[in-house]
């Protein structure tokens, strides 16, 4: 019997995100610090002929001006990829802080610091640029011409980052050749916005010659690294924290957050004091890491009963003016797309193309989404093709453990088939599917699968410490940004331990004292870092044990760590005892946890959506989402149906509304929360999360990791559904009403429901 | 240095002395040290910034410090009392609704102007109620389960 595995255990940081103690970046204060502002291009490409900063930095109250003359010139990737990538890999080392080329409206071309944020501002008014602007790239279809102008020509002569990622298995065309059906598209996808509620901002202190940075980064260590590199610093003399909590990330701070973290530690380099700086909400959408848009062409094809037998792929994904996590994306995307079924002949081929608008990097799902919206269309058409439900053809072709699948790990296990047979129950599938009739309201259901990866082959390593007073001290690299995975790595611990969850501390967030760690990100907190403190704790309780069965003249069989005694020898043993009495005999409990041997493990997920078309306004209405996910053992169930919920609402305004519109210019359109169209309270349909338990045999307990697959298949679910209803399949999303009545004018379904007496409501 | 002018806020008097032109989140922020409020868009679009001011929840950042001179003013770090959290404070913990924590003080003080104003909220008048305040993290499901929860608590209260 577990006392903490499944349990409900409530949130350790919730008491102080409720009363308002809890501290983020945007309310750090360090004494004497200074205030910054950038200037940014307004030119989607330009050279820079003159920078002239003198009035700027002549203004009273200014304590330094950085520009590219007077800071580094050393390039680098502004994300963890530059420390932690999959092998074989390289990142893209395009970045400077500032450069004297501008590549996207918004890029960085100089910042101040002042001794107040007025005066930060006023000074940036100050600076004389003299650009000369250059052609601007915008679509990557464009950027792949052979006469295309070349965004980063001074390093290399194409405009593909860090390379194109391939994937074969069996052959191809031999195999679309033998295809009695085949289906085949190019879906078009937008670019979203991680638009997380606490903007990107950092904190740097520069002292002695060592750096101090506060930052929301999910990676305080791989953002160490990148300082050490930019400014040719010894890592050790860098501390990068969160301070702790992080006010959101998915995804856009692997690394550093809008470049905050370097400008802040140039400008206190250069002013000698603690600088801070909080981007505007204008500039965290304009200039951070967005969801990669582009192109995904799709062929799938299979033999008579239904059986794949071909799936060919190109993505062609627009990165913007830098690479940051461009490759894995691209990687991510093909990995995703050929792991859901089974398909002995398989061909994949995606870059990321540089063009010039904001780049785009990591968001929760990582290539995932942009992949099953692309691979669930071509289901779902095959489907129709085949006169096959497709639930049917799903649970036929589904990856089973151990199939033959193209990626470096194996399938350890898989709960698919239960995520889809309970998504299709619990939306009715079988009674409303095919019903839409023929009124100005159509209603549909529609499915999506797909799976994910928990970590990807990564050391997770942790310390545990035992305190002097029988508490348990965790040291780990990775960070809290919202997901409650520390609370879920306290409960490993105490299971683990045989302690009281209240006597688990677990320090993160902090490069100081803590094992190096890749950070919270790619869905494998909770698996890789429960797998190392599992290994800790186990040899830690030996350690105790023994140390006990000493003390006490018995056998260390006999005794057991419950609620934090040891127990089952000749008396009770308190561990706080114990630590102190080990301490004058020379022993010091504390262990260190290597996950070496934790690989990559698949968590599945299958959604289905139920949606109303206005057939006339072309507004999509979702009445209900359905998230069924497999997500091994849940740790703490509470805290799972939180990451699918959330999830399911960025996949439906994936699937229905969130596009941020670029103009010709490269400007672009809709720079904050109202004009992107964020969902609100009002814009969430029911949601019911389903957890499908399976055993991971390699996971802590049993679990896998949830984080990113709340969204994964939403926008397929509802794309079905809305040909569920209309008879249109979208290839392009959001579905925005334009959008939406255009298609369906032009099926003729609007005029259909025209004839038939509809009426348009102008309000 | 400007005028002198009295705040309060958490029932307590301040007597304040900047520039006349600053929001009420900033003076909240950076001169009574009072970080619960969050900034979140400083546009008047997210909520992070809620208080609650002579009874209605607003948007601190788009509030001229001068118009909150004479008001009640309460924030997230005045809702606790003696006896203890607030309803809706202990709710948001048990039904899971904080993840990142960044919107929760601004949603729990929406929350609170709609349970003072309407003692059993339906789930429409919740959702309008709260549909100026943004959460990326939990989809706002059980945010709305916590608010029902509060609004039980507060009513077996009486």
């Amino acid at each position: 019997m577990k006392r903490y595995i499944s349990k409900n255990q409530k949130r350790s940081d919730a008491l102080s995100k409720v009363t308002g103690e809890a501290t983020y970046t945007h309310d750090i204060v360090v004494p004497g610090m200074l205030f910054a502002k950038v200037l940014r291009s307004p030119h989607a490409h330009a050279r820079i002929r003159k920078l002239d900063v003198s009035k700027a930095a002549a203004l009273p109250g200014v304590k330094a001006v950085a520009t590219w003359e007077n800071t580094p010139r050393k390039l680098f990737n502004s994300t963890g990829m530059m420390a932690f990538l999959y092998p074989g890999a390289k990142p893209a080392m395009d970045e400077y802080i500032f450069d004297q080329m501008v590549r996207h409206v918004g890029d960085e071309v100089a910042a101040v610091a002042a001794t107040s944020e007025e005066i930060a501002a006023e000074a940036i008014r100050l600076i004389e640029v003299e650009y000369e602007p250059l052609p601007a790239l915008l679509d990557p279809l464009d950027a792949l011409e052979e006469d295309a102008i070349l965004i980063h020509g001074d390093i290399q002569d194409n405009n593909i980052a860090s390379g194109t990622h391939t994937i074969r298995q069996g052959d191809f065309e031999k195999g679309w050749a033998e295809c009695d059906v085949t289906y085949e598209a190019r879906v078009k996808l937008p670019i979203q916005k991680q638009a997380q509620l606490e903007t990107h901002a950092a904190v740097a202190e520069y002292r002695n010659g060592e750096l101090t940075v506060w930052s929301p980064t999910q990676s305080v260590h791989g953002t160490k690294y990148i300082l050490a590199h930019i400014f040719d610093m010894s890592a050790g003399n860098i501390r990068v924290m969160n301070p702790p909590y992080v006010g959101g990330a998915f995804g856009v701070r692997v690394g550093f957050g809008g470049k905050a973290e370097g400008i802040v530690s140039c400008l206190s380099m250069l002013s000698g004091y603690p600088v801070k700086l909080v981007l505007t909400r204008e500039e965290d959408f304009t200039v951070s890491d967005t969801r990669h848009s582009g192109y995904v062409d799709i062929k799938l094809g299979a033999k008579a009963d239904g059986r794949f037998h071909a799936f060919g792929m190109n993505a062609y994904l627009n990165t913007g003016a830098y690479g940051t996590h461009g490759i894995e994306v691209a990687a991510c995307l093909g990995n995703m797309a050929t792991s859901t079924y089974r398909v002995p002949n398989i061909f994949f081929e995606g870059a990321s193309i540089y063009t010039n608008i904001v780049p785009a990097g990591a968001f929760r799902g990582f290539g995932n989404p942009q992949a099953v919206f692309a691979v669930e269309t071509a289901v779902d058409a095959l489907a129709k093709k085949l006169d096959i439900d497709p639930v049917e053809l799903r649970l036929k072709n589904r990856i089973r453990v151990n199939d033959e699948w193209p990626l470096s790990y194996p399938c350890s296990s898989t709960a698919l088939d239960e995520c889809i047979k309970q998504a299709a129950a619990k939306i009715g599938w079988s009674e409303k599917r095919g019903r839409a009739g023929q009124g100005r309201f159509r209603r549909g259901v529609g499915l999506g699968a797909g799976t994910h990866f928990c970590g990807y082959d990564e050391l997770a390593h942790v310390s545990l410490e035992l305190e002097t007073d029988g508490s348990l001290s965790v040291f780990t690299g990775n960070s809290e940004i919202g997901t409650g995975h520390i609370t879920s790595l306290q409960q490993i611990t105490a299971e683990s331990f045989g302690c009281e969850i209240e006597q688990v501390n677990i320090k993160y967030g902090d490069t100081r004292g803590t094992p190096y760690d890749v950070g919270c990100h790619s869905t494998r907190s909770v698996f890789a870092i429960g797998n190392a403190i599992s290994m800790a704790a186990g040899e830690l309780k030996e350690q105790v044990l023994q140390y006990a069965a000493g003390a006490m003249g018995c056998s260390a069989e006999a005794l057991s760590i419950e609620s934090g005694r040891v127990r089952g020898g000749p008396e009770e043993m308190d561990l706080g005892q114990l630590a102190r009495d080990g301490h004058i005999h020379k022993t010091h409990f504390s262990a260190e946890g290597k996950s070496k041997e934790a690989v990559t493990v698949t968590p599945w997920e299958a959604h289905a959506a139920e949606v109303e078309v206005d057939t006339l306004t072309g507004m999509v209405k979702v009445l209900k989402v359905v998230a069924a996910h497999d997500v091994g053992v849940a740790i703490n169930p509470q805290l799972v149906e939180g990451q699918i919920e959330g999830g399911v609402v960025i996949g439906i305004g994936y699937a229905t509304r969130e596009e941020m519109s670029i103009n010709e210019k490269g400007e672009v359109y809709n720079s904050s929360y109202h004009t992107y169209m964020l969902p609100t309270f009002a814009d969430t349909p029911e949601i019911e999360p389903v957890i499908v338990e399976s055993y991971e045999p390699r996971g802590p307990y049993g679990a896998k990791g949830v984080g990113e697959c709340g969204l994964v298949p939403t926008a397929a679910a509802i794309a079905a559904a809305v040909e569920d209803a209309t008879g249109v399949r979208f290839l392009e999303i959001p579905l925005t009403p334009q959008r939406v009545l255009d298609g369906l004018q032009a099926a003729c379904v609007t005029c259909q429901a025209e004839k038939e007496g509809g009426t348009i409501d102008v309000e | 240095m400007g005028e002198q002018y009295v705040l309060k806020v958490n029932g307590k008097e301040y007597a304040l002395r900047t520039g006349g032109g600053q929001m009420l989140a900033d003076v909240l922020r950076d001169e009574l040290h009072l970080i619960g409020t969050k900034k979140g868009c400083c546009q008047g679009e997210c909520g992070a910034c809620t208080v609650i001011l002579d009874g209605k929840a607003v948007n601190s950042c788009m509030i001229p410090v001068a118009k909150a001179v004479g008001a009640d003013i309460l924030t997230i770090e005045g809702l606790q009392t003696e006896d203890g959290l607030h309803p809706l404070q202990k709710a948001f913990i048990e039904e899971g609704a904080v993840q990142c924590g960044f919107c929760t003080p601004g949603m729990i003080m929406s929350a609170k102007a709609l349970l003072d104003e309407e003692a059993n909220p339906t789930s429409a008048q919740i959702q309008e109620a709260l549909s100026g305040n943004i959460c990326r993290c939990t989809g706002y499901v059980k945010i709305e389960k916590a608010v029902q929860k509060a609004s039980e608590e507060l009513r077996k209260e009486g």
